[in-house]
């Protein structure tokens, strides 16, 4: 049907104009290095989680205070104890099933950051809360090009149900914007390297990048001189395709000039990866190296990371665990299965651990990027066979600057919430939410020395 | 009635005004005007303001409707008295010929295309051709915006400054892949897991099935994109339990339905089952860059079974001895004979139970890792289509640069290019080598350019000095607007001279070429992009229906339904057969796993070949599983989605959409308190919805035989399925047969709606009614010629507003 005079629609029209406003990253342009490295540092915050809970008995260190022994699982991260604390005794109230029966594991990843008991739905119309990790990052991400990041290691495109009348969204992020709009984490690190670096390649000596922007500008210049020409020879509905072209011709060389212009360039001292990994443990690392590099350049400074999502049922062969995650969980005391997650819990921390010896391998203003950071490490269930969402497994490693009294055990008081970690946490980064979830009140002890 | 006769006849001037006097404004008055008119303006309309011949011909879209709903007999609605039918008729034809007057009144008009950028598709199918690299550049772009259906559309398609960074490193990387080689990716890993598959565990072996796997719910199915030719390696990790006493079983790997590899697992007894979980294969072999079909499936699942089971060639292996009965039974002393053989007969269910499912064993995921010793360096190809001096590395001479760019430009412009023209790209070869880079690398740079220029990334048809009103596109636009048309890429080296040497446009010449370009496989991109859109099947990829209504739904079906109905479209176009096949046909294309779901026997295996449907419902488009689940919501049908998708896609009858307010159908009614053609109906009932329902719901009744992915029902819920209805004109059908019969009867309608899709696609605009000369034309040529496909491609070819443009002389 011939519809005539029928004009295409707005919407078509103003999504052309959409994507002007949201420019990525310019390839050759490598991110300056932050203002901030240079005189006083900023804090960091991050949260690695692990899901499924832990063998408790092997995870729990002997002994309070200073004085505490370390424990099996956390033996791999023995020589950071001193820049390091280990809170017993917090709990995600809201993880409890409260009258909504089965689905912990989905309560669990949801309530882990939120405080907020979320609505069972496997629907559409899910609603958890905003997670702090996003609170802070409302203030801390105006200072850097991006919020946050939100990482993973296992894919969750997965739609629909996951945890018996729970919507995928709640197993799949830690990481809320607001009650509705939860974070997936990106899990391929070639999209987020591009994210972080641009998609050109970064390995190429000085020299030879020079002689790149300087062919670059050239081949500009030969096709935006052939525009102008071909403007002249066109009706104005072509002029109009063509001008859109040559913004777009113009967009990149203001940027290859200001990228002349910034001599303070970061360089990442890592190569583009291709995509995941063949072994978990290569993967995890390669995770950690990127959000080391964004800390360092300081194109964030709030991130969280999932090891895997609520639920997981990754195998882990290449400890000798050939089982599932999540089933061997369901423990029921059996001695062998206990044993299994312990490996798993172990084998985790070994990682954590690749992590926090970057942290501070990595100068950071006048000390290293862990003195300048709050890095919590831990699950939102303890042990995995009762679902129990109390005394939830975690580990907070780095000084935010020299605040923390670290290289202690603190137990806490049955039924602190976890989330007064997180306000306490938020104060230091000079953010200073009401309350978040349930919190109600600031961690203390913190700072004790 | 005796005037109008004569005034058609006598064809007089003043008759048109006479006639609209004496016999429309009466029938308007008389039929219409109590609704329609100045003061009320019923749906919006005010017919009593129509009161001459030219305020009638100005306002073409109104009275399109208006003589629509008179013949149809839409208007005046039921329960008003019904207007004299040969009135009706003397009104309709005034209506007509007025129309025609106007038609011919309309100075002829090409129109103007707007600057085509090239969209995804064209642009990697582009490079491909022009360099002899195919790494679909364009996947990583921004997805392309369309209109009027189409992803083509000049006005439509905008440019980006993310776009235009994309075009930059895009060009570099092509240039370098086609002068030193691709990019070797590291090899990495991608997991590929289906979603939770539902099927029927079963205890009794089979006898009849499909011993390849690859029909069967155990099987897995996707398309994986390989980066670069190079050795992959496949890991395949199976599910599930065998019953102990089962010889190992056999997994294969298929690539394009080829059987690539076979792995036995054998499994560490548990109990009474063989556990299958924890195990994985794995090989390595060599893959072609490209997109592949990849599938694993495990063959022969119902032999090698313990011979306890009577099935297929049975296991040698001994078996756990079955279980002894007394120990699910226990009958206490004191229990009646009535009790006893109750315990008994549930000992018995309890001890069959105990038996293995035969069939628990499945692919519960892929990975596939690589690439590995890829083969590294350009392609011969590439070097061919880029060295046009016949030397390589090291050998060029004087003059070679000069060489090559030109004839780079030449194709990469698709058009001749002059020498002034090219300096500014040659320069940059010079430049390259001044700042230390190889002859190699200021080729890369000058294809680079020539790559990011907008000669290339435009289809622009320059106006020209003539000052006539149209003229002819030149032989090289034409060449592009062919190519573009039926390949979606670039003129052939053919096309290209024939434009050259200005003997394209010759009739004879120009059918010649667009029936080899029909042959040749580059054509396939018109199935992909032409009828994928009009069809809207490339919405099956997104296609998510309910998977506990559905379970049977999973990726091999959804791929074997997109590819049924693309083998039927090329089937029409290869074979040249009638475009009103489309509505039906006695044949469709199958392989098992589809010919099973549409319950067609003795097809058997993966491949697809053609299937005589003689004595079934399927046939044409409208019963294919594709069409049938795009037209339906996630959970349920949609008569109204469906009417939609036939007014829309078939009959050229786009329905307006709802109004605001209108109240939503209650469907959590359907299927349990009422059937879903009873909720409906009383949704019809309000008469606001009635105007347009009445045409959209009949339609889609007719295909409620077909549930929401395509399967045949005789009920919907506890209710048995009406699949009759009435159209408008009181034409009555029962189920989709009839209907598709009184679809077939209407060839004008359904040829005009194809006619004018396909010239939508061709030229890349929405159209006018300037246009309407030629489709008519092109209809026309249809009815003569039995609708065969190749008529409507040349129709199209030779149309005016293909072969010709917009001069400057047109105001």
């Amino acid at each position: 049907m011939i519809v005539t005079g029928k004009h295409l629609s707005r919407r078509t029209l103003l999504r052309g104009f959409g994507t002007a406003l949201a420019l990525p990253m310019l390839d050759a342009m490598a991110p300056a290095m932050g203002k901030g490295a240079a005189s006083a540092a900023p804090l960091r915050l991050a949260f690695n989680y692990i899901p499924n809970g832990v063998n408790y008995k092997e995870w729990r260190p002997a002994g309070n205070g200073a004085d505490f022994q370390f424990s099996r699982i956390l033996k791999p991260i023995e020589h950071h104890r001193k820049d390091m604390l280990v809170l017993s005794g917090l709990d995600i109230h809201n993880g409890n099933a409260l009258g909504d029966g089965g689905g912990d594991h989905a309560r669990a990843g949801a309530s882990y950051l939120t405080g907020v008991h979320p609505h069972k739905t496997a629907g559409a119309d899910i609603h958890g809360g905003t997670s702090a990790d996003q609170i802070a990052a409302e203030v801390a991400g105006k200072q850097t090009r991006l919020a946050s990041l939100e990482l993973g290691c296992e894919d969750s495109r997965t739609v629909g149900n996951c945890d018996t009348g729970y919507s995928c969204a709640y197993t799949n992020s830690i990481s809320w914007r607001n009650p509705t709009l939860p974070l997936p984490p990106e899990t391929n690190p070639r999209v987020i390297f591009e994210r972080l670096f641009g998609t050109d390649d970064l390995q190429v000596d000085p020299a030879t990048k020079a002689r790149r922007t300087l062919l670059r500008k050239s081949i500009l210049d030969v096709v935006g001189e052939r525009t102008q020409k071909l403007l002249s020879d066109v009706g104005p509905a072509d002029r109009r395709k063509l001008d859109e072209y040559m913004t777009g011709v113009r967009e990149v060389e203001r940027r290859i000039q200001m990228s002349e212009a910034d001599t303070h360039k970061f360089t990442p001292n890592l190569e583009k990866p291709t995509g995941v990994p063949i072994s978990f443990g290569d993967y995890v690392k390669l995770m950690f190296d990127l959000q080391v590099l964004a800390f360092q350049a300081d194109l964030t400074r709030v991130s969280t990371f999932m090891y895997g999502r609520e639920g997981s049922v990754r195998t882990y062969n290449e400890i000798g665990v050939a089982d599932p995650h999540h089933p061997i969980t369901h423990h029921r005391n059996l001695p062998d299965l206990l044993e299994k997650i312990a490996k798993i819990n172990t084998f985790h921390v070994e990682l954590f651990g690749y992590y926090l010896d970057k942290l501070k391998a990595t100068r950071d203003g006048d000390g290293t990027l862990l003195d300048h950071s709050m890095i919590v490490y831990g699950g939102a269930l303890c042990d995995g066979n009762q679902h129990g969402h109390e005394n939830v497994p975690t580990v907070l490693v780095g000084r935010a600057g020299g605040r923390f009294s670290t290289g202690r055990h603190i137990a806490y008081p049955q039924g602190t919430p976890i989330t007064n970690l997180y306000m306490a946490l938020l104060d230091q980064m000079g953010v200073h939410p009401e309350s978040i979830g349930d919190s109600n009140g600031k961690l203390e002890h913190l700072t004790d020395l | 009635m005796f005037r109008i006769l004569i005034c058609v006849l006598a064809a007089l001037p003043c008759l048109a005004a006479d006639l609209f006097n004496e016999t429309v404004q009466p029938f308007l008055a008389k039929n219409c005007y109590s609704c329609h008119n100045s003061t009320l303006k019923t749906a919006d309309l005010d017919l009593q303001s129509f009161n001459t011949t030219d305020s009638i011909a100005q306002a073409r879209e109104t009275w399109t409707k208006v003589l629509d709903k008179i013949r149809t007999g839409e208007m005046p609605p039921k329960g008003a008295p019904r207007p004299d039918q040969t009135q009706a008729n003397a009104v309709t034809k005034w209506i007509e010929t007025e129309f025609d007057r106007e038609d011919k009144a309309i100075k002829p008009d090409p129109g103007h295309v707007t600057a085509r950028r090239l969209n995804r598709a064209e642009y990697n199918n582009t490079v491909r051709d022009l360099l002899g690299v195919d790494a679909h550049p364009a996947d990583d772009f921004p997805q392309d915006d369309s209109g009027y259906g189409f992803d083509n559309i000049g006005d439509v398609l905008s440019l980006s400054p993310v776009l235009m960074e994309k075009y930059i490193v895009s060009a570099e990387k092509i240039a370098r892949a086609a002068l030193f080689g691709p990019d070797i990716p590291k090899p990495s890993l991608e997991r590929h897991q289906p979603p939770y598959r539902d099927y029927v565990l079963s205890r009794e072996p089979q006898f009849e099935y499909d011993k390849t796997g690859l029909s069967m719910p155990q099987a897995m199915h996707w398309t994986h994109r390989f980066p670069v030719d190079g050795e992959y390696l496949f890991r395949v990790v199976p599910e599930g339990r065998r019953p102990t006493g089962s010889d190992p079983i056999e997994m294969a790997v298929w690539i394009d339905g080829k059987q690539v590899q076979v792995m036995s697992v054998d499994a560490p007894r548990e109990g009474n089952t063989l556990d299958l979980f924890g195990q994985a294969r794995e090989f390595r072999t060599h893959v072609t860059a490209g997109e592949h079909w990849i599938a694993g499936s495990v063959l022969h699942i119902y032999e090698g079974l313990p011979k306890s089971y009577h099935g297929p060639s049975p296991s040698d292996r001994p078996e756990p001895p079955a279980p002894d009965i007394a120990r699910f039974l226990r009958i206490p002393p004191d229990a009646t004979p009535e009790q006893a053989q109750k315990l008994r007969a549930q000992a018995e269910e309890r001890l069959a139970l105990q038996r293995a499912p035969a069939n628990r064993s499945y692919i519960h995921y892929m990975e596939i890792a690589g690439p590995y010793n890829a083969h590294r360096g350009p392609s011969s190809e590439s070097l061919k289509k880029v060295y046009a001096c016949g030397h390589l590395d090291g050998h060029h001479v004087a003059g070679c640069d000069r060489k090559i760019v030109a004839s780079l430009a030449r194709r990469a412009f698709r058009r001749d290019v002059t020498q002034s023209e090219i300096e500014p790209y040659l320069k940059l070869v010079a430049l390259t080598q001044k700042q230390g880079g190889s002859f190699e690398d200021g080729i890369a740079t000058s294809m680079e350019a020539l790559l990011v220029s907008p000669d290339f990334l435009f289809r622009v048809e320059k106006d020209r000095a003539s000052a006539k009103a149209v003229e002819p596109v030149n032989q090289f636009e034409l060449a592009s607007r062919l190519s573009y048309f039926l390949w979606s890429g670039m003129p052939d080296d053919e096309l290209l001279r024939l434009a050259s040497a200005g003997s394209l446009r010759g009739s004879e010449v120009l059918s010649a070429q667009v029936r080899r370009m029909l042959k040749d496989p580059k054509a396939n991109a018109l199935v992909e992009n032409f009828a994928g859109q009009w069809l809207e099947l490339r919405r099956l990829e997104s296609a998510v229906p309910d998977r506990d209504k559905f379970p049977g739904f999973e990726d091999y079906l959804r791929m074997s339904m997109r590819k049924e109905s693309d083998l039927f479209f090329a089937g029409i176009m290869r074979e040249d057969r009638s475009i009103l096949d489309m509505i039906d046909a006695k044949y469709t294309f199958l392989n098992e796993r589809l010919a099973e779901f549409y319950g067609i026997p003795n097809v058997k295996g993966a491949e697809f070949r053609k299937v005589d449907l003689t004595g079934t419902h399927r046939g044409g488009i409208l019963t294919q599983a594709s069409v049938l689940t795009v037209s339906s919501y996630a959970t349920r049908t949609s008569p109204v989605l469906r009417g939609k998708w036939v007014l829309e896609n078939l009959l050229n009858a786009p329905p307006p959409p709802p109004p605001a307010n209108v109240p939503p159908l209650e469907e959590a009614k359907a299927g349990s308190s009422a059937s879903l053609r009873q909720v409906m109906e009383a949704h019809r009932a309000n008469a606001v919805c009635a105007s347009c329902h009445s045409k959209m719901d009949p339609l889609g009744f007719g295909l409620e035989n077909f549930n929401a992915i395509g399967e045949w029902r005789d009920q919907d819920g506890k209710f048995p399925i009406d699949s009759s209805g009435v159209l408008p004109d009181g034409r009555a059908f029962k189920g989709p047969d009839e209907l598709k019969t009184i679809l077939r009867a209407n060839k004008d309608a359904f040829a005009e709606c194809v006619t004018e899709k396909m010239l939508t696609y061709a030229l890349g605009r929405g159209l006018e009614r300037f246009d309407r000369p030629a489709i008519k034309e092109v209809t026309a040529k249809l009815a003569k010629n039995d609708y065969k496909f190749s008529t409507l491609v040349m129709g199209i070819v030779e149309s005016m507003p293909f072969q010709m443009k917009r001069g400057r002389g047109q105001k």
